[in-house]
């Protein structure tokens, strides 16, 4: 059959399968395999998301594949918009990286057999990987809720991978809180069908109004999403978890796994029950956002260990994705894609993916090559692993928000909403937690590059290892300049004008 | 376009310099070419003219350019004298070529993102020229510089973001911003968010603490480029972020002579701490917070008149501070070496030549600023500025004699650079004059009203020398101590927050908000 001919929805399918193949096959063939099949597959599952991205933003409209030919309500539906396409785009990327970090890191000694740790390690990569793949393409909730169990489930033992009791603790923790996210999910999901008949989302956003089954379901599925992103003060779980993982995988899941849950509640709230959002709800979600903004600044501006310092930047980091709902209030639903919040909101998740990807990495280079990561204790870390300590650099210009990297656009983009819509008060937060982050990061900073006395050893293999660091905080530092393009891909939305989007 | 690359090129030999760092085999040779890194910067402000960059840089942006490339020159050449070995020499000049690149860049950007960038590349990597010497007084001003800098980079983004706002169809050029402003809704937010923002990296009051504590615990070469050439970042954001326009006579009047009264409280304010300091350094810190407060009184003026011949004043008067400034921290360099009556005789000579003292430069400069400054009380009160500035600059030129002893060589570097920066100073202003202001100046009325400030000064400097003792001792950087009280709040603020969000992370608590979060949700879902 010429290539011509086949439907591209297929694409779609290949993104969650070609690494869900991957993760069984590392399962049943011998240990040694684990890593060269994850290898194998990266530049597959990448060029399937460039490809997915460039038929999208070609088309100009959304793309969809009904899985087996059934459509929905019968059917499971896949579909990709622009900030779907952006989710694949970043995965492969932020994935890529850790794993060529982790390879390095994982690498056994000479004439050692590969380690446990290495292949599960693996395994949980690529089933990591399909599972933030159907989140982004996943069309009905259903299908979202297996999606978003997979990743969670791929997601915790990555956090205690080290083994020891502390780890497997924050691990605990992040699992209860997990499971009675997803029970609150689930049950959202329930009161839907049951008042609805059907979970695909396009079919809902015709059907659900504002009742109060569907408003009860709404805040039920938003409260457990919420719980799963560690939206403050649902954050308690996270700052453990993220700083007591290895450093490849700390690189995962604080770039893209708290990012699924949050692209679901995304499309809850904008693509799913378009016409439920209410002022105080918006505000209500606002004011959580700004409140972790302020409270996870400070939180990492008082912490003395360097992985906690990131992880509670994390915690502040979401915080501005969740101010995209305030400033979308009241924006007709056609009109939402355009909107400088929208462009915003988007391009803080795609650079905070990257930017926070390339701080953990080249922070675990820095504990390596320091034996600690004491704060206190890293004056002139620089001369040890100089690639390094300029790609934290890089990464914490653009979490400070300076020009031309992702992180000033996004703010750039979020204050001109706030300005436009006159909601000053999420911008005084947000040029707040912008000074914030510059006090945090800068010490760090200026110890990294002043003279010390202590000393600090080269890491194995710090040269590959620092370079992968350096080439994503490159990323995140120049992802501003996609701003001087119509940002087209994020206009394509499913709420935009769309809604017939594989429907019959 | 080929003016744009022109101007580009300015930057393009700093940058490259610094690149260079990352070689091996050149990093040896960057710290001895920081001197030639301003070459293209001060090519294209003298020949802005011919090369037809008119339109780009205006005559008051190429003037000033110019004098801070020419500083930057003469302080480079006196750079590798602080370095302590080779550890530290690729750090000092990594960020002396970003601090220069950034300063050199505010003159040449043409839109507000990159503005900002180079903006926030002065302020910010000039952090690491502060702290060269790695004593605790360095990180401590260091600590403040960098504090203050962030916040007013803070100010300025949001100025930037409203400034853009105004603009119809979405164009981030300077001139567009500056067009649509008298026009734009947030027109008054904007203003003062851009005034606040500038005002503080030219060290008004109450944001000054910073210039004081930065200029003296810098080292030499650096608090020369620090007082004379970055804190015109400040200038040249105000003279070309604001619409010096006739539109925004009547709009501008009341924020104008608010700025104007800032920076004249600013003026005497310098002066009167200024005198209570025995540092050379301190107090030429304090002059230029003082100089700095005439600047933002002119301009402050000139947005109430929406007089454009303000532009052109203000930066002619800013062009002589920096090669003045300069060249007084230069002197204080030398006067470390070796006790030199031409030092100190030439020292208060271009000194009190910000005082307007006759044949100076600064004479030229005093003069061409009363014409935007009008004939009110701000004139007036601007005019008798020059009895404290002679006072203070007397002070000063006493306080480097007591210090200056020794018999030491002065290094060659430093002494050439003081003669050129100091020979600028007293000359380069009579160039540059506009029309007849030479004509107006050598009246013997002109030379008079010059004069008597001056005259008036002196003998208060006697009197400061007899009876100083009995000045109160006040800190250097005055209310930096109040800055501690300020910590303190912030730092119970920081306790209360992180007492509330380990309550937040106790389970029962998390698990509580979970579920509450999901009824309050519901609710505000509900409430339409």
């Amino acid at each position: 059959m010429p290539a011509a001919a086949l439907d591209p929805g297929l694409l779609l399918v290949l993104a969650v399968m070609l690494p869900a193949t991957g993760a069984v096959a590392a399962l049943a063939l011998p240990g040694r395999w684990a890593g060269r099949i994850a290898f194998g597959l990266w530049p597959l599952g990448l060029a399937v998301a460039v490809a997915v991205a460039w038929t999208v933003w070609a088309a100009g409209a959304p793309l969809h594949y009904a899985v087996g030919g059934w459509a929905p309500p019968l059917g499971l539906m896949l579909r990709a918009d622009g900030p779907s396409a952006l989710m694949l785009l970043v995965a492969a990327i932020v994935i890529g990286a850790a794993g060529l970090y982790a390879r390095a890191d994982l690498r056994p000694e000479p004439g050692a057999t590969e380690s446990r740790a290495a292949v599960v390690f693996w395994t949980l990569l690529m089933a990591l990987w399909s599972a933030l793949n159907a989140v982004a393409l996943g069309g009905d909730l259903f299908n979202l809720y297996v999606a978003l169990e997979l990743l969670t489930f791929s997601a915790i033992p990555l956090v205690c991978l080290g083994g020891s009791a502390k780890t497997l603790q924050a691990a605990l923790r992040y699992l209860v809180f997990a499971l009675v996210g997803s029970v609150l999910y689930l049950l959202g999901t329930a009161l839907l069908y049951g008042a609805y008949g059907t979970l695909d989302i396009v079919l809902l956003s015709g059907r659900a109004g504002p009742e109060p089954a569907a408003i009860l379901a709404c805040a039920l599925m938003i409260a457990g999403l919420a719980a799963k992103t560690a939206l403050f003060p649902l954050h308690l779980w996270l700052p453990p978890a993220h700083a007591g993982a290895p450093p490849a995988a700390s690189a995962v899941l604080s770039g893209l796994v708290v990012k699924a849950s949050f692209f679901l509640i995304v499309r809850l709230w904008f693509d799913v029950m378009p016409g439920l959002s209410t002022a105080a709800a918006a505000n209500l979600i606002g004011a959580l956002g700004a409140g972790a903004i302020l409270a996870g600044s400070v939180m990492a501006l008082r912490q003395a260990r360097l992985k906690l310092m990131i992880a509670y930047s994390t915690v502040a980091q979401i915080g501005y994705l969740f101010l995209m709902v305030p400033l979308l209030f009241g924006v007709p639903q056609a009109e939402i894609a355009a909107n400088a919040a929208w462009s915003g909101g988007w391009l803080q998740l795609a650079s905070h993916a990257l930017a926070k990807a390339a701080m953990f990495l080249a922070a675990g280079l820095i504990a390596e090559a320091a034996g600690h990561d004491r704060i206190h204790g890293l004056d002139g870390v620089g001369r040890a692993v100089p690639v390094a300590v300029l790609a934290f650099t890089l990464a914490g210009l653009s979490l400070v928000g300076l020009p031309p990297s992702g992180g000033f656009a996004a703010k750039w983009l979020l204050l001109s909403a706030a300005v436009a819509t006159g909601q000053w008060w999420w911008a005084v937060v947000m040029i707040l937690g912008g000074l914030l982050a510059a006090f945090y990061l800068f010490p760090v900073i200026g110890r990294a590059y002043a003279d010390g006395t202590a000393a600090f050893a080269r890491p194995r293999d710090a040269r590959s290892r620092e370079f992968v660091v350096l080439a994503l905080a490159v990323a995140a530092a120049l992802l501003g300049l996609s701003q001087l393009y119509p940002p087209g891909l994020l206009r394509i939305g499913l709420g935009s004008g769309l809604a017939g989007a594989g429907v019959p | 376009m080929t003016a744009t690359l022109l101007l580009a090129a300015t930057l393009a030999l700093p940058l490259a310099l610094l690149a260079a760092l990352a070689l091996p085999r050149l990093r040896r040779l960057v710290p001895k070419a920081l001197a030639l890194a301003p070459l293209p910067a001060l090519v294209v402000a003298l020949a802005a003219a011919p090369l037809g960059l008119a339109p780009l840089l205006d005559a008051g942006s190429a003037m000033l350019l110019g004098a801070v490339a020419f500083l930057w020159i003469a302080a480079g050449a006196c750079a590798p004298m602080i370095l302590r070995g080779a550890s530290d020499a690729p750090r000092l000049a990594g960020w002396w070529l970003l601090t220069l690149a950034g300063n050199l860049g505010v003159f040449v950007a043409a839109d507000l993102v990159s503005f900002y960038l180079v903006y926030a590349m002065v302020s910010l990597s000039a952090y690491g020229l502060v702290v060269h010497d790695g004593t605790t007084r360095a990180r401590a001003a260091g600590f403040a510089y960098l504090a203050l800098g962030m916040l007013g980079e803070a100010l300025l983004l949001m100025g930037f973001v409203l400034a853009a706002a105004a603009v119809p169809d979405g164009s981030l050029a300077i001139r567009d911003a500056v067009a649509a402003l008298p026009g734009s809704p947030w027109r008054d937010a904007t203003l003062i968010f851009l005034l606040a923002g500038f005002g503080l990296k030219i060290g008004l009051v109450p944001l000054h603490v910073w210039i004081p504590l930065a200029h003296s615990a810098a080292p030499l070469p650096v608090s020369v480029v620090l007082s004379g050439a970055v804190v015109k970042a400040g200038v040249i954001g105000l003279l070309r972020f604001l619409p010096f326009d006739a539109a925004m006579a009547d709009l501008g009047a009341n924020l104008g002579m608010a700025f104007a009264t800032v920076g004249l409280v600013t003026a005497y304010y310098g002066v009167l701490v200024g005198i209570t300091q025995s540092n050379p350094k301190t107090v030429l810190a304090y002059s230029t917070l003082s100089q700095m407060g005439l600047v933002a009184a002119v301009v402050g003026m000139g947005l109430a008149a929406g007089d454009a011949g303000a532009v052109t004043a203000a930066s002619l008067y800013a062009v002589h501070h920096v090669l003045a400034k300069g060249a007084l921290f230069l002197a204080v360099g030398l006067a470390a070496a070796r006790r030199s009556l031409l030092v100190l005789g030439l020292t208060a000579i271009v000194g009190l030549g910000l005082a307007g003292l006759p044949l100076t430069g600064g004479m030229i400069a005093k003069s061409v600023i009363k014409v935007p400054l009008g004939d009110g009380v701000i004139a007036t009160l601007a005019g008798l500025a020059s009895i404290g500035t002679t006072l203070l600059i007397l002070h000063f030129v006493g306080r480097l004699a007591a210090k200056a002893s020794g018999d030491a060589p002065m290094p060659l570097a430093l002494r050439s650079a003081w003669i050129a920066v100091a020979m600028a100073a007293l000359a380069v202003p009579w160039a540059l004059a506009p029309g007849d202001a030479v004509a107006k100046a050598l009246t013997a009325e002109a030379m008079w009203q010059a004069a008597w400030p001056i005259g008036i000064g002196a003998v208060l400097a006697l009197a400061l020398q007899r009876f100083g003792h009995r000045l109160p001792a006040v800190p250097e950087g005055d209310v930096a101590a109040s800055g501690t009280a300020l910590a303190r709040l912030m730092q119970q603020g920081s306790d209360a927050t992180a007492r509330l969000e380990a309550h937040l992370r106790a389970w029962p608590v998390a698990g509580l908000s979970l579920l509450a979060l999901a009824l309050v949700l519901s609710l505000a879902l509900g409430a339409r």
